[in-house]
């Protein structure tokens, strides 16, 4: 693995940053509804069980996971887009909800939510780009009108100053400013994403979701975009909470990067530190799982037996327990299935959850992973 | 910026636009206007539409009262250039009362229709839009609505309210048709509100009513476009079966429903006077269909229209 990391922002460098973004204990349960009318609960899909983090001005947070652990769920609760269980969310010092858990209300507790005139403002400060720039973009609304609507929502009702601001955001984009009448589907796939992100832009905000931005694009594309991401972060000074998948993108694009399974947070790390010493053992697996561009490099994969559990019934404990190598490595420690592991600083800015993480090593990661070319699964 | 251009991915230095687009600029309703003129039979049927509609709207405003006009002399009286259809047993003006007939047969339609998308949107929104129980407690209403025999509601509405009044029927009509735009907007609505352009509007700050009203509204209306269509269709079938029952419109007033009727003690001794009506009849109803048919693969934003 490359150990120069061309995502470091110089001026997203110093640690001490102040907190732009607060995330505590946030759950987001889907109900399963059922019964004779369809109204009471049979069950609930967990799809973010407790997640806690925070996000420092001017930094990237990646957030990585495989498909359903949660981390879109986790970017739409935390924009307000889905309403969340319980949990706390802050923004710019700004609580925009805090809701407590069945136990806290019982004694007493009662839940604070921004109510939706000051929720408007707070919007400002706080958008999204979404995946599929074909999905995101109306296709009954012209450039213009896409871009210029949050303006315009907020207040700018001036036709001339609106379309001078979409002009401006547009070339900042990096699209022809002619371009402002067109419908998007007269645009490629990359053109719409830059579309999305002018529309993001143009509440000039300070916090920016960005729901796996790239991943609906062409490879040739998706570079284009992350640097002008990169660029924007630059000199906007934006604050993103990068969403994907891609393993390759995050480390590219990222400051710190959590890594989510069945809606939880299991390490969170700066991205050097993470990319270099996984300390728990699914991040091990995943980041094997990159793949090499030399073919002739020896692969050492770490592979995960099993399917991901259904978060309607998520394994008891450990959430990792069932597929982890470390565990059976380790003689299957009652503990893994029967305590959840607190979320702990392993060291300065590297937290993790599991019992055991200062077993992994690179011996015990060689022993598990299995060495060959091409592997099946 | 040397420095930081080091750090790029390369390939990525391209700065602008990736592609060079001249197509010139096309909106939605020119894009539709493309795809609907490829429909030949839409186009057919739209223009066998425009002539009806006209002709129902222009020849009883040009002929007075021709329509219901007997005379005594010209009982059965072969066609002429005045009366391209000759004249009835009354000595009516077949023409110019099957035009009359034709007039209050569409009115009928159109304004039922209207009628329909307005409950059906207004209903089909709200249960989409809200869910929950809101959505619970309307679908249950249409489903009530639907389990009643249309027809019998229908006739039993005329005949509560008054037969032979053209504004009952019209909400009569109404109040049974709109179940199936109902049912379309709320299905539309349930996929739309995940939609990610309607939750970037949300995102934005954009109130409730906005959203609906700019964002989900008008992409949910493609298929009541294309049920309002083929509902006008429905609608002037309904009204000329009531007519023909002798719930509808009576005589002297002109349907083609009540002309069929009449028609009916001619039939073998002049069973054209049944044609005239019934052929009249099966095109507004074959127009409509067809224009439907075609609104609805031109309504369609997915579907591309090749440049040239």
């Amino acid at each position: 693995m490359e150990t120069t990391n061309p995502g470091a922002q110089p001026a997203a460098a110093p640690a001490a940053g102040e907190t732009l973004l607060r995330v505590e204990n946030l759950v987001k349960h889907f109900e399963i509804r059922g019964g004779l009318l369809g109204i009471s609960t049979i069950g609930a899909v967990r799809a973010v069980d407790g997640v806690s983090f925070s996000v420092r001005k001017g930094e990237t947070l990646g957030l990585v996971g495989e498909s359903g652990c949660g981390k879109t769920t986790l970017g739409k609760v935390i924009l307000r887009l889905i309403p969340a269980t319980s949990g706390k969310v802050t923004v710019k010092n700004r609580v925009l909800f805090d809701i407590p858990t069945e136990e806290e209300r019982k004694a007493g507790r009662r839940a604070t939510v921004l109510d939706a005139g000051e929720m408007k403002k707070a919007r400002r400060d706080l958008q999204v780009v979404f995946q599929d720039p074909y999905a995101s973009l109306n296709p009954r609304m012209s450039v213009g009108e896409i871009v210029g609507e949050g303006p315009l929502v907020h207040g700018l009702t001036d036709k001339g100053k609106r379309e001078d601001l979409v002009r401006e955001l547009l070339a900042r984009v990096g699209l022809n400013q002619s371009h402002i009448h067109r419908y998007p589907h007269e645009f490629s796939g990359g053109q719409r994403q830059r579309i999305g992100i002018a529309r993001a832009l143009a509440l000039n905000p300070d916090f920016v979701v960005c729901d796996e931005p790239v991943s609906a694009l062409d490879v040739s594309i998706q570079s284009q975009v992350l640097n002008l991401l990169d660029d924007l972060q630059q000199e906007l000074g934006l604050t993103y909470l990068f969403i994907a998948h891609n393993l390759a993108v995050v480390e590219h694009i990222s400051d710190r990067v959590g890594v989510m399974y069945l809606g939880m947070m299991v390490e969170l790390a700066e991205v050097d530190d993470i990319y270099v010493r996984p300390a728990h053992p699914y991040t091990v697996a995943l980041l094997s799982a990159v793949p090499d561009p030399n073919p002739r490099n020896r692969r050492r994969r770490v592979i995960l037996k099993g399917d991901i559990p259904s978060p309607a019934n998520p394994p008891s404990g450990c959430r990792f327990h069932t597929r982890c190598w470390l565990r059976e490595r380790l003689g299957n420690p009652e503990q893994c299935t029967t305590v959840v592991p607190e979320f702990r600083e392993i060291q300065p800015g590297h937290a993790v959850a599991c019992h055991f993480a200062e077993e992994v090593t690179p011996d015990t990661i060689g022993a598990a992973a299995r060495t060959g070319g091409p592997v099946a699964s | 910026m040397e420095g930081t251009q080091v750090t790029r991915i390369p390939g990525g230095a391209i700065p602008a636009v990736d592609e060079v687009d001249l197509t010139p600029v096309r909106t939605y309703w020119q894009l539709v206007r493309q795809r609907f003129v490829r429909h030949r039979l839409a186009v057919i049927a739209f223009f066998l539409m425009a002539i009806l509609v006209t002709a129902a709207i222009a020849i009883p405003l040009l002929s007075g009262d021709a329509w219901k006009e007997t005379s005594l002399e010209r009982i059965n009286q072969p066609a002429s250039l005045t009366a391209p259809l000759g004249y009835d047993s009354l000595g009516i003006n077949t023409f110019a009362r099957l035009m009359k007939g034709l007039q209050t047969s569409l009115f009928i339609g159109f304004a039922a229709v209207l009628v329909i998308v307005f409950i059906g949107v207004t209903v089909g929104s709200t249960a989409g839009y809200f869910g929950g129980w809101v959505d619970n407690a309307l679908m249950r209403v249409v489903d009530i609505v639907l389990s009643i025999p249309t027809f019998f509601l229908i006739l039993m509405l005329v005949a509560f309210w008054g037969t032979g009044n053209v504004w009952v029927i019209i909400i009569a009509i109404g109040l049974t048709g709109w179940t199936t735009a109902a049912r379309l907007v709320r299905a539309e609505f349930l996929s739309l509100r995940e939609a990610d352009f309607v939750q970037a509007a949300k995102a934005l700050g954009a109130g409730d009513r906005r959203v609906v009203m700019r964002h989900m509204i008008p992409s949910a209306m493609a298929p009541v476009v294309v049920a309002a269509t083929l509902g006008i269709a429905d609608s002037v079938v309904v009204e000329a079966a009531l007519s023909f029952l002798g719930f509808g419109i009576t005589p002297p007033e002109a349907s083609l429903g009540n002309m069929l009727t009449k028609a009916q003690d001619y039939f073998y001794r002049n069973p054209l006077l049944a044609w005239y009506p019934g052929i009249t009849l099966v095109l507004v109803v074959l127009a409509a269909s067809f224009l439907g048919d075609g609104l609805r693969d031109a309504l369609d934003p997915r579907q591309r229209v090749e440049t040239n």
